[in-house]
């Protein structure tokens, strides 16, 4: 019976950002955050594999106070207890660092067989916390998988790689990254959201972890990526149409 | 000993990574260093290519995978302390990459769309896209070797100059992994190349069926265009294959003309069209994101306009 971890990222909703045109600064003033896209894939996988071996499925987030939010959306997505690692200075973690405070947190308090995260946050997407986590707990690891199947000891997992699909098996315990095509993850409704209330929340702080974690990469600057374009509507009747053709020949980009 | 390490898994990317390299190992005055699978041939030909040395990973048994080189390769990194590795963003680059980083303790730019050296502080500066490509973040690696995961195709291939010499040396053969590969399946190839083509019909969820996609061919044939598509139309429902989908983590596009049908512009689909001279929109929502950072669009149902804008197309280039 499998104890799987999955984690997850409480992270900006990028739709939500506006770029002021000249400075392309960043406004994220009026932000609403999310549990970070591919994450839920996670979720749902994991809780999908304890719904089918039984076990025990856990949550784990690494992040600032404000990230507590996340907790009850993520317990409501069926996890059974999850753990907040937590601490004000973790705003604006870098992957290494993210990755070895999960190892931290996962060596010195979970007990697991098997971990999964997505395939990278939908903030950063830098891919890395999957992988690196795996090689500080020493386990083995398969990315982009987008199937997966328990067979006792051993973790059949499909990937997808640039040149098609390997299907590979893995010893437990092991770390897979998983890519949105794996499931549909479910909407949580009132009974969940209800139910994640009772469920339990270890928080975990940077000095019952007794170490520090020191960034690999300093960001130098950030700014807004902007597109100025025509931005000329037509509408579907027939003259439109045709107006909308004639712009394009006088474009000079179909012929 | 130092030097600019470069590490891909294929012959193109390798050619892209001595190109970059050679210019930043020359630049700091070290070593080009090539890492490659098996092949002795090659290792001579990276070396006309730029390498002054090739580190050749003997050939693996068919079940291990390619990253059961990720300890022996990071231990040869700790024995030799390069300055600098760059790695080809490929999905198997990207996961090497992270991992040789997390045993080096070292940090890791990934999916860099802009690397700069600079040579006053001898760092690499990375640009990288975040929020979905809403944003580019500048990052520096702050710890030894600096390392970074380059997307396929951003640099030109690297030219042979006859009579260059190098170093081939052979490492040690990978202890054993917990991953074992049961089976391989290859890639399904696309019909045409989208980021090739001058014109791309995208064609993303709007459609409602498979089926219907022959509405946006008839119109792109009509224009001399590639049909593209969404990531959910490849990754999700898979009805087009996987080299066909634009954006973040999909393909990057700079064609002439790009019309998106049933594409509703979400940042991480626009930022792969960033660079297409005209872009062009139908959508049946008039407040889709992509009318924003579209040059002309249609708002209508696209069962409605498709049809009635082949027509047009076929008339006014008379065909
Ligand atoms: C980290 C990350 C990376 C991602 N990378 C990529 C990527 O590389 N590429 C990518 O494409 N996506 C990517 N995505 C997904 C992306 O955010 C969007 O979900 C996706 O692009 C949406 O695809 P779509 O526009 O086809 O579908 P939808 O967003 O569902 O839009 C469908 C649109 O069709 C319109 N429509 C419906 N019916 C009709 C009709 N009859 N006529 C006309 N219009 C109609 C609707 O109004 C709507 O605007 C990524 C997401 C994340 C989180």
């Amino acid at each position: 019976m499998p104890r799987i971890i999955t984690c997850f990222k409480w992270v900006i909703d990028e739709a939500d950002i506006k770029v002021v045109a000249d400075s392309r600064e960043l406004l994220l003033e009026r932000v609403s955050y999310k549990i970070s896209d591919y994450d839920r894939n996670a979720i749902e996988e994991a809780v999908r594999l304890f719904e089918q071996h039984g076990g025990s499925v856990a949550a784990i987030t690494v992040g600032p106070p404000a990230a507590k939010k996340g907790l009850k959306d993520v317990l409501a997505r069926g996890p059974e207890k999850a753990y907040f690692v937590n601490d004000s200075s973790f705003t604006e973690l870098e992957p290494a660092q993210t990755a070895a405070i999960l190892a931290k947190a996962i060596q010195t308090r979970i007990e697991y067989d098997l971990i999964i995260c997505g395939e990278g946050s939908s903030d950063l997407y830098a891919q890395q916390v999957g992988p690196r986590l795996a090689e500080l707990l020493g386990i083995p690891c398969a990315t982009f998988v987008n199937k997966l199947t328990l067979d006792g000891e051993q973790l059949i997992a499909e990937r997808k790689i640039d040149d098609g699909i390997e299907v590979v098996a893995l010893t437990l315990p092991a770390l897979v990254t998983v890519l949105p095509d794996i499931n549909t993850p479910r909407i949580p409704g009132l009974k969940q959201t209800l139910e994640a209330n009772k469920k339990p929340i270890v928080e975990i702080t940077v000095k019952d972890l007794n170490q520090t974690f020191t960034p690999c990469l300093q960001t130098l600057k950030v700014r807004g990526t902007t597109m100025e374009r025509n931005c000329q509507k037509f509408g579907a009747e027939p003259t439109e149409i045709s107006k909308f053709v004639e712009a394009l020949l006088k474009e000079g980009v179909i012929a | 000993m130092a030097g600019v390490w470069i590490l891909a898994d294929r012959r193109e990317q390798t050619l892209e990574l001595l190109n970059i390299g050679r210019e930043i190992a020359t630049r700091l005055g070290t070593r080009l260093v090539a890492l490659v699978s098996a092949d002795l041939n090659q290792a001579q030909e990276y070396i006309l290519h730029g390498a002054d040395e090739v580190l050749i990973m003997p050939p693996l048994a068919d079940e291990q995978p390619l990253s059961a080189y990720v300890p022996v390769i990071a231990e040869e990194a700790r024995q030799n302390d390069p300055d600098i590795f760059l790695v080809a963003g490929t999905s198997q680059g990207k996961e090497m990459a992270a991992r040789i980083a997390a045993r080096l303790n070292t940090g890791l730019g990934s999916d860099c769309i802009g690397l700069n050296f600079d040579e006053t502080q001898q760092k690499l500066v990375m640009d990288r896209l975040i929020y979905g490509g809403a944003a580019v973040q500048t990052v520096v690696c702050l710890t030894c070797p600096q390392m970074a995961t380059v997307p396929p195709r951003m640099f030109a291939p690297a030219t042979p100059q006859n009579g260059r010499q190098g170093v081939v040396r052979e490492l040690a053969p990978p202890p054993p992994s917990g991953v074992k590969i049961l089976s391989r399946k290859p890639r399904e190839h696309a019909a045409g190349d989208i980021t090739e083509a001058k014109v791309l019909v995208c064609v993303g969820r709007g459609f409602e069926n498979q089926a219907d996609l022959k509405l946006a061919q008839e119109l792109a044939e009509t224009i001399g265009g590639v049909i593209a598509c969404t990531r959910p139309l490849a990754e999700e429902l898979h009805w087009l294959p996987e080299r066909s989908y634009i954006g973040l983590s999909g393909e990057k596009v700079k064609p002439e003309l790009y019309i998106g049908v049933g594409v509703s512009g979400q940042i991480q689909h626009t930022t792969g069209i960033r660079d297409a001279k005209v872009i062009c929109a139908i959508n049946r929502d008039e407040n889709a994101p992509i009318f924003d950072t579209a040059d002309y669009g249609i708002v209508g149902d696209l069962y409605d306009v498709l049809p009635k804008l082949t027509e047009e197309c076929k008339k006014a280039l008379g065909k």
